[in-house]
């Protein structure tokens, strides 16, 4: 039988994963954007196996309004980064350094 | 559900957001040409919006959102920074090259999830609202296309807000799962009956989450880099507008919804605060940038506000909306003395080292530059001296002497730097031509803030202690 | 006695942001100490295309204007998520939450409008 717990302990992975992916990768900034969208999948899965637990519909509709947010920050985070890219020529990591601090 | 009285409570939110949206369509049809016009369309609408908000109370669309005298003095004031931020704008941006209509048109939308930050009683409004806010706010960071550091600030708001984003998230989502509801009165209710571990894991994730948003120590990395990149007015409007609105939202979320749970994040909040006053202080000594210095003196400054919410009282809250306000006026002034230094060929110059000997050149800039530092030091004369008082009052009040004590000595280190940029404009020699002055808003604006922070400000006291405690009631 | 568990709080909090703080700062030093061995060279780095030299590169960029479009598609494609559950449900939400879906329509519409008059709908 699949619990609650088992939801819990896949999206705590998840989230780990994604918060993770933000700091690991030195790479390139689209990864940068997919942990992002990692981390807020994490909170909906949490959202939606708690509201099927607690046989309570607002942990659903909570995860929609997620889902539409994470579209809208996805598409300006693409938005910034094609701005940037225009300005320096490249998207990894290691050159978002014009600031030092 | 009535949805018409909903609706009236919500006003200010659909004035904003109507008014958001012909204004976009303005800009789209007009372009650039539109700017002016849009910028005071905007102001107008949040005046309009601001009486709006004053005009009705009480709970919207089942106690989604309140309208209560807390959210009235959050509006207010967020509306008031917002149309500020827009005034100083035109200027600089023309100058830059990019003068668009949709940046008054961006400040308004922030300004609408900013109004439904303070105003969310339910996690669900409280998570729409920030992420209006944020969204804008990104946009805005990188408003400066041209400027790869704009571009940059944006992206690395971007990022490091999105994951603020998460944490907060995932901590609501276990404050769901463990308290079985969204909204603040619920989950008060159900953690005044004990709290369980997720429960617990959940409220840390979500002080997590705000502290970021705050911009308080540990997780505070982002304010430097974003304030020095962003446009001035932008970094301005940063310092000021979201401050009010994700300040009042930690602290509705404390009191409100987890106010049965005190222990549980008074703890937290007290080393946040007095790990920002340290860090605050310590870190801006080796700056040698304005407006990263006065970054970390808005990160000081949120320790400060953060021990009159460690205090957790009535009198603690109304210290915080005091300070509050006084800070708004403190930081909104030096943002608009820093807007006037201008190179030789208009190009603005924001390091240390140009405002030196300043009081030779132009002797109002210096004053009312050195009265916003000696103000935001703290030094007695001055009105910042009288938001320090009211919150070490408070935490005094509530039995947190030793947190007092240590705020105080610490706020004697973040008074050094302030003390160095005085001592650069009154005693050093000009090495740089500087051309200061840049129109009248922002020299208005600047002795209009530093009429204020003076010691003429204390006359203030009694109204707007007054409307402090009438917004501070409204919580307990 | 004092009660240790009272500060479990604090304890966690300050486990987070250690956490979280301290990857920020030492997990790029530690990465870049142990990627930093490999020293390329040309002959290491080109790529093994059946014993010919490379013909062309093979990490081709994208054209800026896909981003541009994905941007919109992204936006545009999710929000209509909103529209199943709506759907759905209509019957039982009335006529308050067929306007609410119109007014969110609208907004989205209004969205649309500008996106296409300031010319981020044409390719070229």
């Amino acid at each position: 039988m699949i619990g609650i717990e088992h939801y819990l302990v896949v999206s705590s992975i998840l989230f780990v994963m994604g918060v993770l992916g933000i700091f690991l990768n030195r790479k390139n900034v689209i990864i940068i954007l997919m942990a992002i969208e990692l981390i807020l999948l994490a909170v909906n899965i949490n959202l939606v196996a708690f509201s099927s637990a607690l046989q309570d519909l607002t942990g659903q509709i909570f995860a929609m309004f997620v889902l539409t947010v994470a579209a809208g920050e996805a598409a300006i985070g693409l938005a910034i980064l094609v701005i940037y890219f225009r300005g320096r020529g490249t998207i990894a990591v290691d050159d978002v350094n014009r600031m030092k601090g | 559900m009535d949805y018409g009285q909903s609706l009236l409570i919500t006003l200010p939110e659909i004035i904003l957001s109507i008014g958001g949206l012909v204004l976009l369509l303005v800009a789209a049809w007009s372009g650039a040409k539109a700017t002016r016009a849009v910028s005071i369309s905007a102001v107008a609408l949040l005046v309009a919006a601001g009486v709006a908000t004053l005009c009705y109370t009480g709970d919207a669309f089942g106690a989604l959102y309140s309208g209560d005298q807390f959210s009235d003095f959050g509006h207010v004031l967020i509306y008031i920074a917002a149309a500020i931020s827009l005034m100083i704008a035109p200027r600089f941006f023309q100058r830059a090259g990019l003068a668009r209509a949709e940046y008054p048109i961006l400040i308004l939308y922030a300004c609408v999830g900013m109004g439904m930050m303070v105003s969310a009683t339910d996690f669900l409004t409280l998570y729409i609202g920030l992420e209006l806010n944020s969204l804008a706010a990104y946009v805005l960071a990188s408003f400066l296309r041209t400027d790869e550091r704009s571009a940059e600030a944006g992206l690395k708001y971007f990022v490091l807000g999105a994951l603020a984003s998460g944490i907060l998230l995932f901590g609501m989502s276990l404050v769901y799962g463990f308290t079985g509801s969204t909204s603040f009165v619920a989950v008060l209710g159900s953690l005044g009956g004990g709290m369980e571990t997720g429960a617990l894991f959940g409220i840390v994730f979500v002080l997590a989450g705000l502290a970021f948003k705050i911009s308080a120590v540990p997780f505070h990395m982002w304010t430097p880099d974003v304030y020095e990149g962003a446009p001035t007015p932008v970094t301005a409007f940063f310092a000021s507008a979201p401050k009010v609105a994700a300040t009042a939202l930690t602290v509705r979320v404390a009191v409100d919804a987890f106010g049965t749970q005190t222990l549980a994040w008074q703890q937290i909040i007290i080393f946040i605060a007095l790990a920002s006053i340290i860090l605050g202080g310590v870190a801006a000594i080796g700056q040698t940038n304005l407006k990263r210095l006065l970054a970390y003196s808005s990160i000081n400054n949120i320790g400060f506000l953060l021990i009159g919410l460690a205090a957790g009282t009535q009198e603690g809250i109304s210290a915080v909306l005091v300070y509050l306000s006084i800070y708004v006026a403190m930081t909104l002034g030096s943002f608009a003395c820093i807007m006037q230094l201008r190179g030789p060929d208009g190009e603005p110059r924001e390091e240390l080292s140009d405002i030196a000997g300043l009081s030779q050149t132009n002797k109002g800039l210096a004053l009312a530059m050195a009265i916003f530092m000696f103000s935001l030091a703290g030094i007695p004369p001055l009105f910042g001296f009288w938001g320090k008082v009211v919150v070490f009052d408070a935490a005094i009040g509530a039995g947190l002497l030793p947190l007092a004590v240590i705020g105080i000595a610490a706020s004697v280190i973040g008074a050094f730097y302030y003390i160095k940029i005085v001592k650069l404009m009154y005693f050093d020699e000009s090495r740089t031509v500087l051309q200061t002055g840049d129109g009248k808003a922002l020299a208005w604006i600047g002795a209009i803030m530093a009429l204020l922070v003076s010691p003429l400000g204390y006359f203030s006291i009694p109204l707007l202690g007054g409307f402090a405690n009438n917004a501070a009631s409204a919580l307990f | 006695m004092v009660d240790l568990s009272q500060y479990l709080p604090i304890l966690l909090f300050l486990g987070v942001a250690i956490a979280i703080s301290s990857i920020f700062v030492f997990l790029p030093m530690g990465v870049a100490r142990l990627t930093g061995a490999h020293k390329p060279t040309a002959a290491k780095l080109a790529e093994y295309e059946c014993g010919f030299p490379a013909f062309e590169d093979s990490r081709s960029q994208f054209d800026v204007r896909f981003y541009l479009v994905a941007i919109l598609f992204i936006i545009f494609d999710l929000e209509a998520a909103f529209l199943f559950p709506w759907a759905v449900s209509l019957e039982e939400i009335g006529i308050a939450g067929w306007a609410t879906m119109m007014v969110f329509l609208f907004e989205l519409i209004i969205g649309f409008i500008y996106a296409w008059k300031v010319g981020a709908l044409e390719w070229e």
